[in-house]
């Protein structure tokens, strides 16, 4: 395909959706705030790929989810079993300060991995007579209660007609020794008696198991497989409760109010006011939503597309400052402005004691010398609409008053947002955040750093959960269905191609605007990205 | 975090003291005691007090305020020869936002160990990323940093309708040393430990 047909293409597509928006725009009903975006027969379900919800792995997830830990247990007859836990927890002392309530006390021999089964005994390595001449690593040893010598290793575990065992996790390693709890077991029934401990030698092994909590089930039948028989005991240490991410993502998902917005039309929402932004050349094609969800019942309280090449001053051009090309105004970001429009749209419906407080602040601003030029300061943060779909939204007074900052909103990007943006949804209060396509290079949001299942690692900021700021929000990436790899590819073209898409646009909008095309809409990623920057932009 | 040597000391320390006035002229009319200048060329081109009140907008940081006044009347690219003064440690945001700009240096008084992006919390002034890393120098007038945001708690808690304890509203004024050798990486994290004992407990940097 050319380049020219290829732009045509894209173009007569974008045209149809612009088309299609300002129709829905100037009539006269506006019913639902998705109605303008989703109509019933459109062309947003027609193709649509299955997305869902994947949390993000917080960074405390991705650090310490493989860490282990080495204890000691025991094979013992059923019958003795809780007997001889009531004396390993009576003697071993301090044992409950690593709290390993995510594995199984006791575990049958047939639940555990073979390796564990099939483990040397230490009891035996502590009396063994080591032959180095042997090739197989195997020791002979005579028990110390026993009279009779025995194989230690490699050993056939199975006995005929012996009775129900189980293996007793008994304590970290580290805080007994094994000679004390050699000793302390040999004192007790079934080890102490010498026709048991003959039936039942005293074997003690040292074994690797989990030593946090597991995050997901499938991650405790992992670790079932491979270490220890594990619970998972839906609780998680290091992100949110996974009750509330159930909640969240049955919220996000099920449109349960007439007129709710869900993530697919939200994130469409968002691909459709970056675009509006991006074919008046204003910016690069991210978009943003915030929403809010007050009893389930959702209101979008702000959208805003990137305008990071709309000019700062009047008849000047963004420049460049460095040598990715997509730099522009910073500020311009989506979420920066998103979230800027969410506070003037506060200032504007605030109660006298706000805005009083407000306005005393703006004075203040004089009174340190800074009243400048508020014509300036709007083009430069950009907290204002400035398409007909961002001022539709901004219009609407639909903010529970008097709120806070962003307070617990619901955030929906199209892209992964750079650590300037990530970390103003922390300093906003954000509750919740869904993005479309991560952004390993300049990403804030993803916490992988060495490996990931949905697509290629990042940053590894994971800047949603960390314990070191004061607040934490959820987040979710939107991951396509069934389809392997990255979901967070860029379309990786040269910022000249990037420029001719642009500038092609552009015209067309100004040009062809009323020109009726029946140009079919053959984009078959309703959610891959139509703009195409580089990977190492910051969105 | 050790504050090693800054060169040239006393130039850095004229457009230090214009950071902490604009500080000063904010806490005298109730604002968080945060302030900035932007200097090229050996002139203030911007300068900015947190505007978070004003715009119930709470990434309006001093930083962005001195940055809209630029670009009302430079090109952006102005900064990638421009440094910065300011009283706390960018935050994280704003750390990101510079590298993004290009600024040349920054200079800071006091960390800030909530949301420092410039070795409070994170690095993002130098850990790997597409933008070329800059340089940050902490510790000019840091005790006057520190003692503003002290006299704005106990200037907002006394506002406050039900007052705390006396004790907390107590003005602290001993402040903790900060040595300047250059560190083994032990007395490194201990010195970063006597830093946060002493130093601010703020979000608005
Ligand atoms: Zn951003
Ligand atoms: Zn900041």
């Amino acid at each position: 395909m050319s380049l020219f047909t290829f732009l045509f293409h894209a173009s007569t597509s974008l045209f149809e959706h612009v088309r299609h928006l300002l129709e829905q725009l100037t009539s006269t009903t506006m019913a639902s705030p998705v109605d303008s975006v989703a109509p019933s027969e459109g062309w947003v379900t027609k193709r649509s790929h299955s997305h869902r919800l994947v949390q993000l792995k917080t960074k405390e997830e991705c650090r310490l989810g493989n860490e282990t830990i080495q204890v000691w247990t025991v094979e013992l007859p059923s019958r003795h079993a809780e007997w001889v836990l009531k004396i390993v927890k009576e003697q071993v002392k301090d044992q409950d300060m690593i709290d390993l309530q995510h594995l199984r006390r006791f575990a049958k021999p047939k639940f555990l991995p073979q390796h564990v089964v099939g483990q040397r005994d230490k009891v035996k390595e502590m009396y063994s007579i080591p032959r180095a001449w042997e090739s197989t690593p195997f020791a002979v040893m005579q028990a110390p209660s026993t009279t009779t010598w025995e194989y230690a290793w490699p050993k056939n575990t199975k006995q005929m007609n012996r009775p129900q065992t189980l293996h007793l996790l008994i304590c970290p390693t580290r805080f007994i020794q094994l000679s004390d709890l050699h000793a302390l077991l040999m004192q007790h029934t079934p080890f102490c008696s010498s026709a048991d401990s003959w039936a039942y030698p005293l074997q003690i092994k040292e074994v690797t198991v989990p030593l946090l909590s597991p995050t997901s089930p499938q991650q405790a039948d992992m670790w079932s497989r491979d270490y220890w028989p594990t619970f998972y005991r839906k609780t998680n240490p290091f992100g949110a409760h996974p009750a509330t991410i159930w909640k969240a993502e049955d919220e996000l998902q099920n449109v349960s109010a007439p007129g709710n917005v869900d993530v697919k039309e939200a994130m469409t929402l968002a691909k459709t006011v970056g675009r509006e932004t991006e074919i008046r050349g204003y910016g690069i094609g991210p978009g943003c939503v915030i929403m809010e969800r007050v009893d389930n019942v959702t209101q979008i309280v702000a959208v805003a597309g990137d305008a990071r090449s709309k000019p700062v001053k009047a008849g000047s051009m963004v420049e460049d400052t460095n040598t990715h090309g997509c730099n522009g105004n910073i500020m311009g970001h989506a979420v920066m402005r998103a979230i800027g429009i969410v506070g003037r749209k506060r200032l504007r419906a605030a109660s006298h004691i706000i805005s009083t407080r407000a306005a005393k602040a703006e004075r203040s601003f004089e009174t340190c010398g800074l009243g400048h030029d508020e014509q300036a300061r709007d083009a430069f943060f950009l907290d204002l609409p400035i398409t007909p779909l961002e001022e539709k939204y901004f219009a609407d007074d639909n903010l529970v008053p008097d709120g806070y900052l962003c307070l617990r909103l619901e955030v929906y990007l199209t892209h992964e947002p750079c650590m300037m943006c990530s970390m103003a949804l922390v300093h906003s209060r954000v509750g919740r955040v869904v993005f479309l396509h991560r952004m390993p290079q300049t990403g804030g949001l993803t916490a992988e750093l060495a490996r990931n299942d949905s697509g290629p690692v990042g940053l590894g900021y994971g800047l949603c959960w960390r314990k070191e700021l004061n607040w934490q929000f959820m987040c979710w990436e939107y991951a396509e269905e069934q389809k392997k790899g990255s979901t967070g590819k860029v379309e990786d073209s040269s910022t000249t191609d990037h420029h001719a898409q642009h500038i092609a646009r552009a015209t067309l909008d100004l040009t062809g605007m009323d020109t009726d095309f029946n140009g079919e809409d053959d984009d078959d990623d309703d959610y891959a990205s139509v703009s195409s920057f580089v990977e190492s932009t910051h969105v | 975090m050790v504050f090693p040597p800054i060169p040239n000391r006393e130039y850095h320390e004229h457009f230090m003291r214009q950071a902490i006035q604009m500080a000063e002229l904010a806490l005298a009319s109730d604002e968080t005691p945060v302030g900035c200048v932007f200097v090229h060329s050996g002139e203030v081109i911007g300068r900015g007090i947190n505007g978070t009140n004003a715009s119930l907008n709470g990434t309006r940081h001093a930083e962005f305020v001195a940055l809209a006044e630029i670009m009302s009347r430079h090109p952006q690219s102005i900064l990638t020869t421009t440094d910065l003064y300011v009283t706390v440690e960018p935050c994280i945001m704003c750390a990101s936002a510079l590298r993004q700009y290009g600024i040349r240096a920054v200079y800071f008084g006091c960390l800030n160990d909530r949301f420092g992006g410039c070795g409070g919390v994170m690095k993002i002034h130098s850990d790997p990323g597409v933008d070329p890393a800059y340089p940050v120098y902490g510790g000019l007038f840091r005790e006057e940093a520190i003692m503003l945001l002290r006299r704005f708690y106990v200037q907002e808690n006394e506002k406050a309708p039900e007052p705390k304890p006396k004790k907390n509203r107590e003005l602290k004024t001993e402040i903790l040393p900060v040595t300047v050798t250059q560190p083994t990486a032990a007395a490194a994290k201990s010195n970063m430990a006597a830093a946060r004992a002493g130093e601010l407990k703020h979000q608005m940097a």
